[in-house]
């Protein structure tokens, strides 16, 4: 029997089960905080009495309905949203077998964008709503059939006598992105001043139009996508050898690699639509679990999982909290929170030569 | 067996493999040998399955290979590359379990494999340490331990390891390390295929040998039957001299230094 190796996959269930119980407590804590500050008791009470609990418990009206309309389905939100593109983020690393990728590599968050710039400047010569709630809905779906078609198109120009070739992909990419660059500067030539604005909040994220609808849109998805992902992790580590070295080894590796693509594509796409687009957490936090654990992907999947919500709940809590009443933007958030954590990691594992 | 049968395969217009046959059998260790550019890795990965062949067939324990899906052929057949980069900072050992991808085998069993063909590779010592660090010839150590997991298990069916020159960018006693470690697996109801680059070490350790040139076999079989000064000059364009070696008792040679520096290798003419 070999103790070091039982250890490490205990040591394994430990870490997920860690960052579980942190991004639990994390979410009770947002629930907390906010322009209306929620006692904890009463975050209990209400989340107790949703399951059927306490039902004959008095708590602050006003409270409760914060928590139902607000704060409730933006939790909800944030935690999906951050967990997919943690899990994303991770899984097309793995793919592509190289710690730069993010998923904008693949074309979604560029089609996204791209289609949305367009919808929000010239949306009105084709009678599209340009304000109130149809405008809310409007653009989740445009960005959501913009990431798709960009990444369907970049699959099958990537592709090459039935096998998807990586590095074309990454220069077909690089192409789809500077492509819907160039759409998104044409556009906002063509914007005003209002236009431009909107735009410009979209490309930083905002979790703030939070309802319950889109939750119930966007869940099955988000949790779908993830959860497929995870089955994958034993490939993803055949695949970490090589493309060759996988099938060697039994992987089947054209179907693998389409499935992740289109997984990953369809978690980002639906997160983008809802968020509009929220960088960082698919490059970093799959690399701070790398880092900090080890590269096995049955560990670094469900724990980009868990890291990305927890990044994203906390970033929340920074984005409501410093400016209140006023919101600063989620992507702005993660970056500052981010950016000089990852640095300092970086700095660590060059020091212990683990890079 | 492992059987490959008048394997053609060109890349546009160009033939890189012509009308080649294999025969890889169960406790054999068979080589392959032949200048750059000859086809060997090409028939390497033809007879993994990599690649389809143009024409001709490859049949492996009385099935055709295209028949056999990924995971199952997995089972009979691992194949070790010239060298492996790994982009993430896994550990040696993780690295070797990645060989039981394909098994449905306990994690306890699956751990007393990875240990003992890691101790078999002789890296047991380097189980902890991060594949990054290690040596090129401890990482290709490493990767053979992996390739020897795939294979581990004793079935009723023999299985085979294809090795495309495992040795290449290794030291002396890590080249002799690596092929007697290949010959012992052959104990084991295991065909041993290796694209070898020394020909003295092909026929120190093989028992087959292929000559290959231009897509073509030159002479195949038995090692030191066709480990002759026609076999290797006309391979290799090359003048050799073949000697005999008492203490291992068995041949070598040592190439020619040409006369003129006349580096026109292809018009040297033969005696």
């Amino acid at each position: 029997m070999n103790l070091a190796l039982t250890l490490s996959r205990s040591r394994d269930a430990a870490i997920v089960g860690t960052l579980g119980v942190v991004l639990l407590v994390a979410i009770l804590f947002s629930l907390t905080v906010g322009a209306v500050a929620i006692p904890i008791s009463d975050v209990m009470v209400i989340l107790l009495k949703r399951l059927g609990l306490f039902a004959g418990v008095d708590v602050n009206g006003m409270h409760e309905i914060v928590m139902e309309s607000i704060r409730l389905p933006r939790i909800l939100l944030t935690v999906l949203i951050g967990g997919a593109l943690g899990v994303s983020g991770a899984a097309l690393q793995g793919l592509f077998r190289n710690p730069l990728v993010e998923p904008s590599l693949i074309g979604v968050s560029g089609g996204s964008a791209a289609f949305v710039v367009l919808v929000i400047v010239f949306g009105g010569a084709f009678a599209l709503p340009n304000e109130g709630w149809a405008f809310d809905l409007v653009l989740p779906a445009v960005a959501f059939v913009g990431g798709l078609i960009a990444t369907l198109l970049v699959l099958r120009l990537a592709s090459q006598q039935g096998r998807t070739n990586i590095a074309v992909l990454v220069l077909v990419g690089v192409a789809m992105n500077a492509f819907c660059g160039a759409i998104i500067g044409l556009s906002i030539f063509f914007a005003d001043e209002n236009q431009l604005r909107t735009f410009t909040f979209w490309t930083l994220g905002d979790l703030g139009g939070a309802t319950w609808a889109k939750c119930i849109i966007a869940a099955p998805v988000l949790i779908v996508a993830p959860a497929l992902l995870l089955v994958h992790a034993r490939a993803l580590n055949a695949l970490a050898l090589g493309e060759a070295e996988a099938f060697h080894m039994g992987v089947d590796v054209e179907r693998t690699k389409l499935k992740i693509i289109l997984l990953s594509a369809l978690a980002v796409g639906v997160s983008v639509s809802m968020s509009g687009m929220i960088g960082f957490i698919g490059l970093v936090i799959p690399h701070l679990i790398r880092i900090l654990f080890h590269p096995d992907n049955r560990l670094v999947l469900p724990a980009s999982i868990l890291g990305g919500a927890l990044l994203l709940v906390l970033s929340d809590i920074v984005a409501r909290t410093v400016v209140m009443p006023s919101e600063l933007p989620i992507g702005v958030v993660t970056a500052f929170i981010g950016a000089p954590f990852f640095m300092g990691l970086l700095i660590k594992a060059k020091k212990k030569n683990e890079l | 067996m492992y059987t490959a049968s008048n394997l053609s395969y060109r890349v546009s217009h160009k033939a890189i493999l012509n009308d080649v046959s294999l025969m890889l059998e169960p406790g054999k260790f068979t080589a392959v040998v032949g200048a750059n550019g000859a086809g060997k890795s090409t028939l390497l990965r033809v007879m993994a399955n990599e690649l389809k062949p143009g024409s001709g067939q490859v049949i492996v324990n009385g099935k055709p290979i295209d028949q056999y899906g990924a995971r199952e052929l997995s089972k009979l057949r691992a194949v070790l590359p010239q060298s492996s980069q790994v982009p993430f900072a896994f550990s040696a050992e993780q690295i070797v379990r990645l060989g039981r991808h394909a098994h449905n085998t306990s994690h306890a069993a699956n751990d007393a494999i990875v240990i003992e063909a890691m101790a078999m590779a002789g890296v047991d010592l380097f189980r902890q340490r991060t594949y990054l660090t290690l040596s090129g010839g401890e990482k290709q150590r490493v990767q053979f331990a992996r390739v020897l997991a795939q294979v581990w298990d004793e079935t009723l069916y023999p299985r085979y390891v294809l090795l495309d020159e495992p040795t290449a960018s290794l030291d002396i006693a890590q080249q002799q390390h690596i092929f007697s470690v290949a010959r012992q697996v052959c104990q084991r109801n295991i065909g041993v295929l290796a694209i070898v680059h020394d020909l003295n070490q092909a026929v120190q350790f093989a028992d087959h040998l292929y000559f290959l040139k231009d897509g073509n076999v030159v002479a195949a079989g038995e090692a030191r039957e066709v480990f002759t000064k026609s076999n290797i000059e006309e391979t290799f364009c090359c003048r050799v001299n073949l000697y005999h070696d008492p203490c291992n008792n068995c041949p070598y040679i040592i190439p020619e230094r040409p006369l003129t520096g006349n580096t026109d290798y292809q018009n040297l003419k033969l005696v």
